[in-house]
């Protein structure tokens, strides 16, 4: 076990790697050079000579690059000249609410798409399930934006019975548990909206499977409640291929966060993003883009482990 | 029929899904046909203009004369909508387009030549398919902004990963065939054999991925002008048409919020149903 998890990490740098690269390559891309970019579109030249000093933008690129990859390995991801704060710092802050959003977005993906796909497996072709299907397709069609727009429209301005955006309500204490879930309920929805619809289409698909098999139809036959049968036999077998799924939607949960977070006001990595994409503060963009990629890994890594720990099937050789 | 082991092991009755799945594809594409004519025509069916303000008639509710309303600045919403899918429509095709182009050769040749090269340019998907796609091109959005070309490019950049991991999963398969082994036979080169033998023969899988990736372009336009980055007002898309909707929300404008949010929605679903249909057809 131990040796199959160092396996997994080492196999995991040469994408790190690829994903410091990409970022070094996309700050080259900008226009203008990456001195300016960094320094910002407003520098003046003495400025953006310092920053090359500072970063030794004037070496060739293997020795930049060297010097970077360093800073990145000592938790330094740079410094926004435009926000006048290190990238770290801007990130430390934001994190953890992003987290608890996407964390939120995942339980209510599996509570709704779990037993939407046993359901529509159970009743496979029968009029409800493609009445179901055509409501996931929709759902998977669906421009986040504008549904979180319909659930603002619906419950903050219609019915007033959950907030517009936010954290929390301003004037109440520090840490405020009824406030805090009442202003992520939206937002998890409207971050989960695709990936209900993605992940019960494939437990869907995973469970007709599992019940096609015989050792299905034999407990069914020898007597147990139809109920046992799903949730006791199939649905275990049926999950195990999910987990993994649910490392590979990771970057398109994080990625959505952008949209909720824009939406709901609600200040986490995703609004710290659009801002400084719309501020062309590249330090801070390059800076969660590294973070974002190696969060992915990490969660892809915990996946292939907990795949392990489902399947005793999965050899560690 | 409704036996009590109904749900478990092979007891459903045998079905034959591309019947059945037609109802819904013919809908989808009569819509794509309507959608496109009608933005298309757009110019010339409609008496009014999509820039031509009138202050006086702000946020007028839908009528004979304004079909859509008017939005805060007294432009006409049927207009505004007909026009926007215009840019919309334009970027997902353009978008798609470079997205394939850029898919396919990438997986025809990972897929072709294999070994070591194969797991070379397999990684460098991996790479990219770590970092969010929408940071990605909120990155590069950010980086080109401007022009509508450079919006159709960048969102054609970030979309080949999926099409290049099917169309080299297509190749792996379709590369033992014996007409592979008997053109290489009589001395066709590589690029013969993948341009004028393996991509035709992948032409199934590269037209159904064709229409999610149009699919998925759009969704791409409508999410970075609702974000600001995309098209730019004036100029009208059916994103940026959105983007004020939360404001127009608040003036109890509800023309100006469902209209353009069931067109991106039903065009989009139609490219995804037909391109269902396709993959099981």
């Amino acid at each position: 076990m131990t040796a199959f998890v160092v396996r997994r990490l080492l196999l995991a740098i040469p994408t790190l790697i690829g994903i410091t690269l990409l970022t070094f390559a996309l700050l080259h891309l900008a226009p203008g050079g990456p001195a300016l970019a960094l320094a910002g579109e407003k520098a003046s030249p003495a400025q953006v000579a310092a920053v090359t000093r500072a970063l030794g933008l004037d070496r060739p690129w293997p020795e930049q690059y060297g010097k970077w990859l360093a800073d990145l390995l000592r938790g330094d991801l740079g410094f926004s000249y435009i926000r006048q704060t290190p990238v770290v710092a801007l990130i430390a802050q934001r994190l953890p609410q992003t987290l608890l959003l996407m964390l939120c977005a995942i339980a209510a993906s599996i509570a709704l798409a779990v037993p939407l796909g046993v359901y529509q497996a159970y009743r496979r072709n029968t009029f409800a399930d493609r009445f179901l299907n055509v409501g996931v397709f929709i759902a998977w069609s669906m421009p986040t934006f504008w549904f979180g727009t319909l659930l603002i429209a619906l419950f903050a301005v219609r019915l007033r019975w959950l907030p517009v955006g936010g954290l929390q309500t301003i004037d109440t204490p520090a840490f405020d548990w009824p406030s805090r879930i009442a202003h992520l309920l939206l937002p998890a929805l409207t971050l989960a909206i695709v990936s209900i619809a993605g992940w019960s289409r494939y437990i869907r698909g995973s469970m007709i499977e599992q019940l096609r098999e015989d050792y299905a139809r034999t407990a069914r036959a020898k007597g147990l409640p139809a109920r046992a049968v799903l949730f006791r036999h199939t649905l275990r077998n049926g999950l195990i291929p999910f987990i993994t799924l649910l490392g590979g939607t990771l970057p398109a949960l994080f990625g959505g966060t952008v949209i909720s977070e824009q939406i709901f006001a609600y200040p986490g990595m995703g609004q710290l993003f659009w801002e400084s994409a719309v501020d062309r503060d590249y330090a801070t963009l390059l800076g969660m883009t590294v973070i974002a990629g190696v969060l992915v890994i990490l969660g892809n890594l915990a996946a292939d482990v907990l795949y392990g720990f489902a399947d005793p099937r999965i050899r560690y050789d | 029929m409704d036996s009590p082991i109904r749900g478990f092991g092979m007891t459903e009755a045998s079905h034959d899904p591309r019947w059945r799945l037609s109802a819904v594809a013919s809908l989808s594409l009569a819509w794509l046909v309507f959608v496109i004519a009608a933005c298309a025509g757009a110019p010339a069916l409609l008496h009014l203009d999509a820039n031509l303000t009138d202050v006086a008639h702000s946020y007028a509710a839908p009528s004979a004369y304004h079909w859509l309303g008017t939005d805060g600045l007294g432009r006409d919403e049927l207009a505004r909508l007909l026009s926007g899918g215009r840019i919309t429509l334009a970027v997902g095709l353009v978008a798609a387009l470079v997205a394939m182009l850029i898919g396919t050769g990438y997986g025809a040749i990972s897929g072709y030549y294999g070994g070591a090269l194969d797991t070379l340019l397999m990684r460098i998907v991996d790479v990219f398919l770590s970092v969010p796609t929408l940071f990605l091109l909120l990155f590069l959005a950010a980086m080109f902004q401007g022009s509508l070309l450079a919006l159709m490019l960048v969102i054609g950049v970030t979309s080949w990963l999926g099409p290049a991991r099917l169309v080299r999963g297509e190749m792996l398969t379709l590369k033992e065939r014996l007409y592979v082994e008997a053109a290489r036979s009589i001395g066709a080169a590589d690029g013969r054999i993948i341009f004028r033998h393996l991509i035709p023969n992948a032409a199934g899988t590269i037209i159904t991925t064709t229409t999610f990736t149009i699919a998925g372009a759009m969704l791409a336009e409508t999410a970075l002008s609702y974000l600001g980055i995309g098209v730019r007002p004036p100029t009208p898309s059916w994103g940026n048409l959105l983007s004020s909707a939360q404001s127009d929300l608040f003036a109890r404008a509800y023309w100006l919020v469902l209209p353009p949010g069931m067109a991106i929605l039903a065009t989009v679903c139609a490219f995804n149903f037909f391109g269902d249909w396709l993959r099981e057809a």
